[in-house]
C-alpha cells in the first residue's frame, strides 16, 4: 500500500483535474476515506526517584512495544499525578503501578477492581473500565456462596481475568527495607515489614541499664504471643525518656507530609499511616480478623450484623458512637450525603463499602448494618473500612469549589480536601507537619490498646470489662514508640544512607535493588524483606481503542517478561505471577499458577531470551491488525 | 539537616580557597589591591543589575514550590517526546566514558567546580575599572534564571536517570549520596528542561571568550570548566542532551540580550569615584 504522503495537497490538486474529468463521485468515495495510521499508546509511570522498579517495567514493555510496531509514549509522572491522570481522570492508555493492599488480601478486593457497576466512578473502583458479565458474575459469586464452592468461584474469577487481562500482573515485590534495630525490634520478615500492624507489632529495645525491660514479647516472628504479657507498655515506659521514643522513619514518598484524607485517592499508596490514624471496626490480622473499634459482632440474622462498640475516643475528646459508624457508610457510599444532584462516592474502599445496604443505629454503641446475602469473610470486609467521626466530615459534604466557585468536577469538599489536623480514633494522632519535608504523629494515650484493663469503664461489654478483649497479645500496649517521625528524601539511595548513618531507623519507601548492597555495607543497617501483597501491574485503560479488545490485550500481555523482569530489574526480590491472588494462600488454581519459568496463560514471546518480534507480529495479525511495509502497527479510529 | 549543612560547609570552603587562588592568578595582587577601594563605586553603580537578580532569585526561591505545582498540573509533558527524540544518547555517553577517575572528576565539577565557575567571575568582573561587563554578567544570571524558571514552570519532564535507571547510573548520588541532600534544596527532579547548569556555565564560558583581553589566564579556565560542567550533566545521568542544547540557547541568548540591554556607559569610572553615575543617565540594567 503507498502511504498517502501529503494528502491534503494531493487532493488539492488532483480534486480539480478529478472534477474536470466527471469523476467527482469516485474522488469523493476515496477522499471520505481516513487513512489508517500507526498505533501510539502512552504508558504512564513514575520516575526511578519515587520508585526504582515500576520505570523498569514500563521500559521492557516500551521497548518490546516498538520493536512489535507501536509508536510509544512513555511518560512519568509523580505518585499523585499518576493516580490522578489513572483513576480520577481516567485519562491514560496504559499505566505501571502497584495495587493498594500490602498483605495478602481476600479475593473480594477484585469487586472493587473490577466489577462493571463502577464504570462510571472513578477512584480505586473499576479504573480499567472493564465491563464483562463473566466478571460480574464470578464476582457476585464469590460474595454469595462459602467454603468449596467459594473456591471454585474464586478459581474461575481468576481464570476469567487472567483470560480478559484487565490488567497483568508482572510480579510481587519483596518490600526491602533497611532498618536499624538499635531501638526498635521486631520487625516482620514474612510479609511488608512497614505495615499499619507492622508499625504495631514493633517492640522498643530495652536500654542496657535496666534489664527489667527486655521481656518484649517476640512477636517478629508472628507467633500469636500467649506468653508475651510481659506487656509492650513496660518496655515503652523505659525506652521514655527523651527523643529515645520517637521511631525516625526516610521515605521517597511525601503524600503524607501534606495530605491526611483517608479516601483520597490519588494520595493514599498503601494507607498505612491513614491506617494508624482511622481505627477499622475490625483489622485483618494474617488469616484472622481482629475485633478492633468494635469489640464485638455478630449476625443477627442473614442479612443483618450487629457490631458493638469499643469504649472509644475521637482524638478531639468527643466519643466514637454508632452514629459515627452509620454516618460513615452512609458517607463513604455518597460523601455528598444527598446534597449533590448524582451521588459522589469515596474513591477509596468503595467494594467493601458497597457491601453495606443500609444502617442502624440502636443505641450509643451498637449498630446494625444490613450486608445482604453474603458469606462470613465477605461480611467481615465490610468492617474493614476507617470509621470516620461525623461532626468532622458532615461539614465537608458539599460539592467542591475553587475560591467560592462551584465547578462541575462532579465531587465533595470531603474527597478533595487534604484533612489538616485529622481527628481520628486511631492509635496514632497527628502532631505538626511540614510539606515536602515531615511529618510526626504521637501514639494516642487515650486508645484502647494502651488503656490498662479493669478499668470498669466498658458500658456495654457483657462478656467482659477488659477495654482490650479480642486483641492480640502483641498489639497490646502498642505502639511501642511515643512518637513517629517521616521525613522525605529525595531517592531510596539518600534513605538508605540516612538509615545506616544512625539518622533513621527505618526506610519506608520502595527500595531499588541497587540499595541492597549499601545496606550490606553499613555495619549498623540490616535488610529485613517480606514479599507484599502490592503486585505491579500494568493497567490498560479498556475503554479506548484497542486496548478494548481482549485479543489485544492478550497480546501486550505476552509482551511482558516477567521472568527477566524479576531477575534483572528486581534482581531476584519478587515474584513473577499471572493471578493478582499469588500472595493469598490457597487461591490460586493450578491452572493460572505461576511454573517455573512462564506465565500460564501469556507465556513471553521469547527468542533465546530477547523478544521473538516475528512470532508477536503473526499473534497480531491472527487476531486482525495490520502493519504497513514499514512494520509499523496500523490502528484505525484510534 | 546534617548531611546538608556538611555539604555546604565543604561547597563553601572549597569556593573560597579557589577563589583566593584564582583571584591571585588571574586578577594578580596589583589589580586586586588597586580594585578594592572602587569596589563601593562600583556596586552602587551596578545595583539595578544586582537588584535584577536578586528579585529574580527571589522570586525562585518564594514561588518555586507554587511554580511547581502549576508545572504538574498544567505544565506540558514532555518526558515521552524528549526520550523519543534522542533515546539512549545519555546512556551511550556513559557506557562509553564511565570510569572512576572521570565520575569522580565529573562530580567535583558538577558541585564545587560549577560553584566556583559561578562566582569567580563576579570578583573579576568586579575588579575591573568599568562595570559594563559586571552589570551585563548579573543580567545574564537573572535572565537566565527567569527564563529557565519560566520554562521549568511550562515544561515537566524528568532526567535520563528517572527514565532509563538500568541504563543510566545516577552516578553523582550513588557516588556522592550527600549531595543529593543539596541538590534537592535547591532543585527538584522533574525541572530538567533546560539545564540550567549548562545554560549559567556556558553563559560564564561565553563571558570568559569576551573579557579575553581583560583576563587571557581566565579565558582557557573558564571555557574548560564550563564546557566541563556541560559533560557533566549528561555523563552524571542528570539531564538529555536536548537539555542541554537547550541550555546553550538560553546561554547564548541571554548573553546576547544582556549585551542589548547594558549599554557601557559614557566614560570610564575611576577607582574611588564615589558619585558614580546617577540613574538616567545611561540606559540602565533594567530590562
Amino acid at each position: 500500500m503507498t502511504r498517502p504522503i501529503s494528502r491534503r495537497a494531493a487532493l488539492a490538486g488532483l480534486g480539480l483535474a478529478a472534477a474536470s474529468a466527471g469523476c467527482l463521485g469516485r474522488t469523493e468515495n476515496i477522499a471520505g476515506r481516513n487513512p489508517p495510521s500507526q498505533l501510539t499508546l502512552e504508558i504512564n509511570t513514575t520516575p526511578a526517584d519515587d520508585d526504582p522498579n515500576g520505570i523498569r517495567i514500563a521500559r521492557q514493555l516500551e521497548e518490546h512495544l516498538t520493536a512489535v510496531g507501536v509508536d510509544v509514549r512513555l511518560n512519568t509522572v509523580g505518585q499523585t499525578d499518576l493516580w490522578r491522570k489513572v483513576l480520577i481522570n481516567q485519562n491514560f492508555d496504559l499505566y505501571v503501578g502497584q495495587f493498594v493492599e500490602t498483605e495478602p488480601f481476600d479475593a473480594d478486593a477484585l469487586y472493587g477492581l473490577t466489577h462493571s457497576k463502577f464504570v462510571a466512578e472513578s477512584g480505586w473502583q473499576n479504573p480499567y473500565g472493564l465491563t464483562e458479565i463473566a466478571v460480574d458474575d464470578a464476582l457476585e459469586r464469590q460474595r454469595r456462596v462459602s467454603g468449596d464452592e467459594r473456591t471454585d468461584a474464586i478459581g474461575s474469577l481468576q481464570e476469567t481475568l487472567c483470560e480478559l487481562q484487565p490488567f497483568s500482573v508482572v510480579a510481587f515485590p519483596d518490600a526491602l527495607t533497611a532498618v536499624r534495630e538499635h531501638r526498635f525490634e521486631g520487625w516482620t520478615e514474612d510479609r511488608q515489614p512497614l505495615s499499619a500492624t507492622g508499625l504495631l507489632e514493633l517492640d522498643a529495645v530495652a536500654d542496657g541499664s535496666d534489664d527489667g525491660g527486655s521481656g518484649t514479647d517476640g512477636s517478629g516472628t508472628n507467633d500469636t504471643g500467649t506468653g508475651g504479657s510481659t506487656d509492650g507498655n513496660a518496655s515503652t515506659e523505659d525506652a521514655a525518656g527523651g527523643d529515645d521514643g520517637t521511631l525516625r522513619l526516610v521515605t521517597t514518598d511525601d503524600r503524607i507530609t501534606e495530605n491526611w484524607n483517608p479516601i483520597a485517592a490519588e494520595y493514599r499508596k498503601y494507607g498505612t499511616f491513614t491506617g494508624l490514624l482511622y481505627d477499622p471496626l475490625v483489622r485483618a490480622d494474617g488469616d484472622a480478623v481482629v475485633p478492633w473499634l468494635a469489640a464485638d459482632w455478630e449476625r443477627v440474622d442473614d442479612d443483618v450484623l450487629e457490631v458493638s462498640l469499643r469504649d472509644a475516643r475521637w482524638h478531639d475528646g468527643e466519643p466514637v458512637t454508632a452514629t459515627d459508624v452509620a454516618f460513615t457508610y452512609r458517607f463513604l457510599r455518597d460523601t455528598s450525603l444527598g446534597s449533590v444532584e448524582t451521588s459522589v462516592p469515596t474513591p477509596r474502599f468503595r467494594g467493601r463499602s458497597s457491601l453495606v445496604d443500609d444502617e442502624r443505629v440502636l443505641d450509643e454503641s451498637t449498630v446494625r448494618l444490613t450486608v445482604p446475602d453474603v458469606n462470613e469473610t465477605v461480611a467481615a470486609r465490610a468492617l474493614q473500612v476507617p470509621i470516620l467521626p461525623k461532626h468532622v466530615w458532615s461539614e465537608r459534604t458539599g460539592a467542591a469549589t475553587i475560591a467560592g466557585f462551584e465547578l462541575d468536577f462532579e465531587t465533595t469538599e470531603a474527597i478533595v480536601s487534604n484533612n489538616p489536623d485529622p481527628v481520628g480514633s486511631g492509635p496514632l494522632r497527628f502532631v505538626e507537619a511540614e510539606a515536602g519535608e515531615s511529618v510526626v504523629f504521637e501514639r494516642n494515650p487515650d486508645h484502647f490498646l494502651v488503656r490498662p484493663a479493669a478499668d470498669g469503664e466498658s458500658a456495654d461489654s457483657d462478656e467482659t470489662t477488659d477495654p482490650r478483649a479480642g486483641v492480640p497479645s502483641r498489639y497490646r500496649g502498642k505502639p511501642a514508640f511515643d512518637r513517629l517521625r517521616i521525613e522525605v528524601l529525595p531517592s531510596d539511595i539518600s534513605a538508605v544512607e540516612s538509615v545506616s548513618d544512625g539518622l533513621a531507623d527505618a526506610t519506608v519507601s520502595n527500595l531499588g535493588p541497587a540499595s541492597v548492597p549499601l545496606i550490606g555495607r553499613s555495619a549498623d543497617a540490616r535488610l529485613v524483606s517480606g514479599r507484599s501483597a502490592a503486585f505491579y501491574h500494568v493497567g490498560y485503560n479498556v475503554r479506548r481503542s484497542p486496548l478494548s479488545n481482549p485479543r489485544f490485550r492478550s497480546v501486550v500481555a505476552r509482551l511482558i517478561d516477567k521472568s527477566a523482569l524479576v531477575d534483572d530489574a528486581f534482581d531476584g526480590y519478587a515474584r513473577a505471577a499471572a493471578s493478582p491472588l499469588a500472595a493469598s494462600p490457597n487461591a490460586v488454581p493450578d491452572s493460572v499458577a505461576w511454573d517455573g519459568d512462564t506465565d500460564p496463560t501469556h507465556p513471553f514471546f521469547a527468542d533465546e531470551g530477547s523478544l521473538d518480534v516475528e512470532a508477536a507480529r503473526a499473534a497480531l495479525r491472527d487476531i486482525g491488525y495490520r502493519f504497513d511495509d514499514e512494520g509499523r502497527l496500523l490502528s484505525r479510529g484510534q | 539537616m546534617t548531611p546538608f549543612l556538611s555539604v555546604l560547609t565543604s561547597v563553601v570552603a572549597w569556593v573560597a580557597a579557589m577563589l583566593t587562588v584564582a583571584s591571585l592568578a588571574v586578577v594578580g595582587p596589583a589589580r586586586l589591591r588597586a580594585a578594592w577601594g572602587g569596589v563601593r563605586a562600583r556596586l552602587w553603580d551596578s545595583r539595578r543589575a544586582i537588584a535584577v537578580l536578586c528579585t529574580v532569585l527571589l522570586a525562585s526561591a518564594v514561588g518555586r514550590s507554587w511554580l511547581l505545582d502549576v508545572s504538574r498540573l498544567f505544565g506540558v509533558q514532555a518526558t515521552a517526546l524528549i526520550y523519543k527524540l534522542e533515546g539512549g544518547f545519555v546512556a551511550w555517553v556513559q557506557a562509553t566514558f564511565a570510569g572512576p577517575a572521570l565520575t569522580a572528576y565529573f562530580s567535583w565539577v558538577y558541585v564545587y567546580g560549577y560553584a566556583f565557575l559561578l562566582a569567580f567571575p563576579v570578583v573579576a568582573y568586579l575588579a575591573l575599572p568599568r562595570t559594563v561587563t559586571l552589570r551585563r554578567l548579573f543580567v545574564a544570571y537573572a535572565l537566565n534564571y527567569g527564563i529557565g524558571l519560566a520554562l521549568y514552570t511550562l515544561i515537566f519532564a524528568h532526567g535520563p536517570r528517572n527514565v532509563m535507571p538500568e541504563m543510566v547510573t545516577p552516578l553523582l548520588f550513588a557516588n556522592q549520596p550527600d549531595v543529593m541532600a543539596l541538590t534537592s534544596e535547591v532543585n527538584v527532579n522533574s525541572n530538567v528542561f533546560p539545564s540550567l547548569h549548562t545554560s549559567l556555565a556556558v553563559s560564564v564560558g561565553t563571558f570568559a571568550v569576551l573579557t579575553r583581553e581583560e583576563y587571557p589566564r581566565w579565558t582557557p579556565v573558564g571555557v574548560t570548566l564550563s564546557l566541563s560542567v556541560v559533560v557533566a550533566t549528561m555523563y552524571l545521568g542528570i539531564h538529555w542532551l536536548t537539555d542541554v542544547i537547550a541550555g546553550f540557547a538560553l546561554a547564548f541568548g541571554s548573553v546576547y540580550l544582556a549585551h542589548r540591554f547594558v549599554e557601557p556607559r559614557g566614560e570610564g569610572l575611576s577607582p574611588g569615584d564615589d558619585a558614580g553615575e546617577r540613574p538616567g543617565s545611561g540606559t540602565g540594567a533594567d530590562d
